[in-house]
This record gives C-alpha cells, structure tokens and sequence, in this order.
C-alpha cells in the first residue's frame, strides 16, 4: 500500500482513510467501481460472480451458480466475422483447458435487446498453491465506439480507393520513403506493367525518359524530388517506356501527402497522357510548315512573274531588283512569325534579317531594343516599314556614303493606355537632307500603316544631320 | 549589303547548270537568274526521276534543287550528285529546318531569294 501514500503530509494524518481502506479490503467496492467488466468463472466455467460494469455490458444480470450461463453472463457470442461462437471456443474455456492466459481475444457479445456490442476480453487462470486450475477471471471491455471508427475509416479508405481506381487519369501513391502503396488501373494502363506494391519505388514505370531522350533515373523523377524536397513539382514532362518497347509521353503531377501534424507520409502523383497533344503538335507543326512552304514558293513565283513582266520592257534598271527586295523583306518576316508558330515574332529578329543585310559589317548600322513580340499584322507592317527605311537610306541617306551612321533602336513604356512600342531610327549622315518632293511608298507606308493599321503615331523628319522616324505602336505584352 | 554583289561577276561563267524544280513558273526565275551569273547552259528536271535520268546521261557542272518536287523528297537527287561529285545547293520554302539530317549541314536558299544570294552561294559552293 506505499505506493498509495501521500508523501509529505504531516506524521499525524493516517495514510489512508479509514473508508479507504474499507473500500480496499471489499472486493465488491474495488471491482464494483472499475469501468471494465470483470467476471470469475470455476473449473467449470460456471459463473461466480460479476461486477457492475459485466452486467451492463451483458445486458442483463445472470444469477451465480446457474450453469445455463458457461464461460461468460451472455446468452449469444460470436467471432468477429460474425459466425456464432462455440462456449467451448469462449476465451475462459480456452483458459481453464490449457491454463493459459489469453490476450486482447475479440468477441462479438449479444444482449437480450438485440444489440451487439464488440468485446476485447482479456482472461487469467486462477491457480491454488500447487498450481491447479480452479477457475478462470475475465477483464473485458466494450470497443465497439473502436471498432465501428475503425470500420468507418475503412470505409472512407475503401471509397478513396474506389474513387481513385474510377479515374481515367493515372494515379498512384507511395509512402514517405517513395515505396509505391496503391496504383489504379489507368496507371497500369500507361506504365504497361504491375509494380510491386511496397517494394517498387518512385514511379512504377518500367523506364524513364526525359523528352530529350536522356535515361531519367527513377530516383531523379519528378515523384522522388517531390518526396526528397517535400514540395509539389510541376511543369515537367517525361517518357515512360513500357516493357514491350513503345513510349507515353506525360506531364506529371507529384504532391506531398502529409498528416495533421505537417509531416510527409508520403505523395500522389499523376500522370496525364499527352500522346494524343504531341500528335495534335507534329501535325499542327507540319500544317505550318505547310503553309510556310506554300507561301514562300507563291512569293517566288510572284517575283518570277515580275521579273518575266519587266524583261523586254522598257522599265528603268534597278526596278526588278528594289521589288525583288521589297519581296525578300515580307518573306524573312513570315520567316519569324513561322519561327513563333504565326502567333508572333520577335522584333530584333526582323530587324536583324530586315536591316543587318543592308550594313557592312562595322557599327555604322546600329540594332538594339529590349525583347518585344509582335503580333503577324504588326510584324508584318515594321518589316516592310523598316525595309523601305533601309533602302531609302541605302539609296539616298546615310548608307549611301562612307561615313554615315545609322541607329534603330526600340523600347516599350507603359502608359494608362497600356504598353507601347517605341521604336526610333536617326541617320547621321554628315549633311543636311531635305524631304523628297513626292511622297513615296515608304513615307506612305509609314503614315498610313502606323496610323491606321497599326493604331500607333509615325514622325518623319528631314533634319540638318539626317533622316529620323519615330514610330509608335501599343503592344499587347513584352518579353520573349 | 553584307557580302555586296558583283553584278559583273560571273561565278557560273560557262557552267552546265542542272534546274531541279517542280512549279514552272519559279524555274523560269532561276533559269533567269543562273543565266544573268553567267552560266553557259541549263538543264530542267521537274522531278526526280527525270533528274535522276538526267544524271545517268550526263553530268553538269553545278545544281539547283529544289527539295519538296510535288511531294517528292529530291534527297536521291541530291545523293547522285554528291556521288558524282557536282556541287549544288538546295531551294526550298521551308528553309534551312526544311532539310533533313544528313543534309542539314548543306548550303540552303530559302525561297523567294535574290539573284545576289543566288550568286554567293554559287561561289561558295563551287570553291569547295
């Protein structure tokens, strides 16, 4: 009884109460207020006696000595399974045929209402001095709140799973450690095999490329970096290679699984299949590249119908070649918006194949400006714009001596009204150049292609060191 | 321009120069344009069993090929040729991504093209 004392209290006081220690000498006081059923049985299994809590859990309260109850106070037990239980399979049985004790044995016990209730019983043999078996005591409580969580969980388990194995999308799960726990059918389906569940690792693919056709180690995958750095991973894309040799492209979707409290316990992944989006890529590429060959050959065959019109005519010189240019410039512009999938182009690469060709290699003809795309119209229009700016400069400007410097350069500013372009050529060419009595294409492009087609603002001036133009046009987004 | 052209300059003075070009009306241009370099004597072929026919006939100095022939791929062509040893340079609309590996290191004309850039991959070519 030391162990019960209150150390510390004054010499005088009792340890234990006197009602204390009445309560500790009754049995019935002791085991009566216990929250777990307890029962002793005799050799024979008949009943000795209950506390309260058995009686509870029984239902009812079986008279001591009446042997229609043996081995337990209940009138029906069943296994866990649900199959009816043999008295001579019940725990205390067990106990009082072998001696020993028996631990944590479920059974399913039935009240005289109906109601099942899910036992954890837990039984000792009593023995006299010469270890000879008189009976049998049994500590059981109820855990159907337990089990019927447990069962719960299960069910919610059972219905994810179900859920997951429903999806088309490939899905699979691995522990913390990258071991695969679970894959669905649409995983099977694009690796083309089975992996071992719990010993399998990573991605249950049979091999692993990257796009490129480089070896894509498992433990490198997109699913092991997730797990390894304890973050989703994104916008990659992969090849898994089936054992029978063909390849799926998929884009992968890795995400850390962890619990209440912020530990990984392991990762989702998901694979989306893009074969089908590659294929839809090859052939929209061949269409573009098509269309590019189509118009490129059209455009050579315009300039063969011009150059077969001014043969035998009395057309000045150097009228076949100024067109032929004027031509090359809108083909190097398709080139580039072909390049961008003809949804853009990027302007330095039009000003490089527009209006490098027409310097000579040193910095008399500078290019420079931040990246900028450019939608088909608008690429389309500067090509030429900044062709005839070259040509007239080449002709009559700057580049047609020696000394002259040419400068384009661009830049984008933001205003209210959004982006916009701002594009800038200035000639230095050493002397004065007054303005051409008629306006040519190139000034008529300039006024009417930026202002109207384009939305933008164009100023041309003819100033003592040169030509300068500045062209304005809003741009929807910047940046390559 | 970059590399100016000498429009004196004959690179294909005297050559027998082979046209390999499905549509018509664009080997008139070149036929125009090889002529306007000097060359002595041009030979059509629409397609490639025509030049292939050709070849096993005679052997030009040089070649222009087109490499799409009305969906015909013109690479036996342009294998005869290297087999014989004629220098050529390929025309096409697709460009440089438009020739395919084993040839993609060959000079290329992207289509429409003027008679200078005709002329310096002429010269280039021929010099090799």
């Amino acid at each position: 009884m030391d162990n019960l004392a209150f150390r510390g209290r004054a010499a005088s006081e009792p340890l234990v109460s006197l009602a204390m220690q009445r309560a500790l000498q009754s049995w019935d006081g002791l085991i009566k207020s216990l929250p777990i059923g307890v029962y002793t049985c005799d050799r024979e299994g008949v009943l000795v006696q209950y506390n309260r809590r058995a009686a509870e859990l029984w239902g009812h309260a079986p008279i001591p000595g009446d042997t229609q109850f043996r081995f337990c106070g209940t009138y029906r037990a069943f296994k866990p399974d649900g199959t009816p239980l043999d008295p001579a399979e019940a725990p205390v049985a067990e106990v009082l045929r072998t001696g020993r004790p028996v631990r944590n044995r479920e059974v399913v016990i039935e009240r005289p209402d109906g109601q099942r209730l899910f036992i954890l019983a837990n039984v000792d043999p009593l023995l006299d001095e010469h270890g000879e078996i008189l009976g049998g005591v049994n500590c059981f409580q109820d855990i159907t709140a337990l089990k019927e969580a447990e069962a719960a969980k299960a069910e919610r388990e059972r219905r994810t799973r179900e859920l997951l194995e429903a999806l088309p999308a490939a899905i699979y799960t691995t522990d913390a450690s990258g071991r695969i726990t679970f894959y669905n059918q649409a995983a099977i389906d694009l690796w083309g095999c089975r992996p071992e569940i719990g010993s399998s690792e990573w991605c249950g693919s049979w091999r692993l490329w990257w796009p490129d056709g480089t070896a894509l180690p498992h433990d490198e995958c997109p699913m092991a970096v997730a797990l390894k750095q304890n973050r989703p991973v994104r916008g990659y894309e992969a090849v898994a290679e089936r054992p029978d040799g063909t390849r799926v492209p998929f884009i992968p979707f890795p995400t850390p699984l962890r619990n209440e409290e912020g530990e990984l316990i392991g990762a989702v992944n998901m694979l989306v299949d893009v074969s089908e989006r590659k294929v839809a890529e090859t052939r929209q590429r061949a269409l573009v590249d098509e269309l590019n060959h189509r118009v490129k050959n059209t455009l050579a065959t315009v300039q063969s119908l011009a150059a077969q019109t001014i043969r035998g005519s009395d057309v000045p010189g150097g009228v076949r070649e100024a067109f032929e240019a004027r031509i090359v410039a809108l083909s190097r512009a398709h080139d580039q918006l072909t390049r961008g999938a003809w949804e853009s182009a990027d302007l330095a690469a039009i000003a490089d194949a527009v209006v490098a060709p027409f310097g000579d290699g040193t910095d008399r003809l500078s290019i420079k400006g931040p990246p900028v795309r450019l939608p088909p119209q608008s690429a389309l229009t500067l090509a030429i714009v900044l062709h005839e700016l070259a040509t007239n400069a080449a002709k009559y400007g700057a580049l047609s001596n020696s000394a002259g410097t040419v400068g384009l350069s661009w830049s984008v500013t933001a205003n209210g009204a959004g982006p916009r372009l701002e594009i800038e050529w200035r000639e230095v060419c050493g002397r004065a150049i007054g303005a051409p009595a008629r306006k040519g294409f190139g000034t008529r492009l300039i006024e009417r292609g930026i202002r109207q087609e384009l939305k933008g603002a164009a100023e041309i001036a003819y100033d003592r060191t040169g030509l300068r133009c500045r062209i304005e046009i809003p741009v929807a987004s910047t940046g390559t | 321009m970059s590399e100016p052209a000498p429009r004196g300059a004959s690179p294909l003075a005297g050559l027998t120069v082979l046209i390999v070009e499905d549509e018509t009306i664009i080997s008139f241009l070149i036929e125009d344009m090889a002529l306007e370099l000097g060359a002595g004597e041009i030979c059509h072929a629409a397609g490639v069993a025509e030049a292939l026919a050709f070849l096993a006939e005679r052997r030009p100095d040089t070649a222009i090929v087109d490499v799409n022939l009305g969906g015909e791929l013109a690479y036996p062509v342009a294998e005869r040729l290297a087999a014989l040893g004629v220098p050529f340079v390929f025309a096409t609309g697709y460009g440089r991504q438009g020739v395919s590996a084993g040839w993609d290191s060959h000079p290329v004309l992207q289509k429409p093209f003027p008679v200078e850039t005709l002329a310096r991959e002429m010269r280039e070519v021929l010099a090799r």
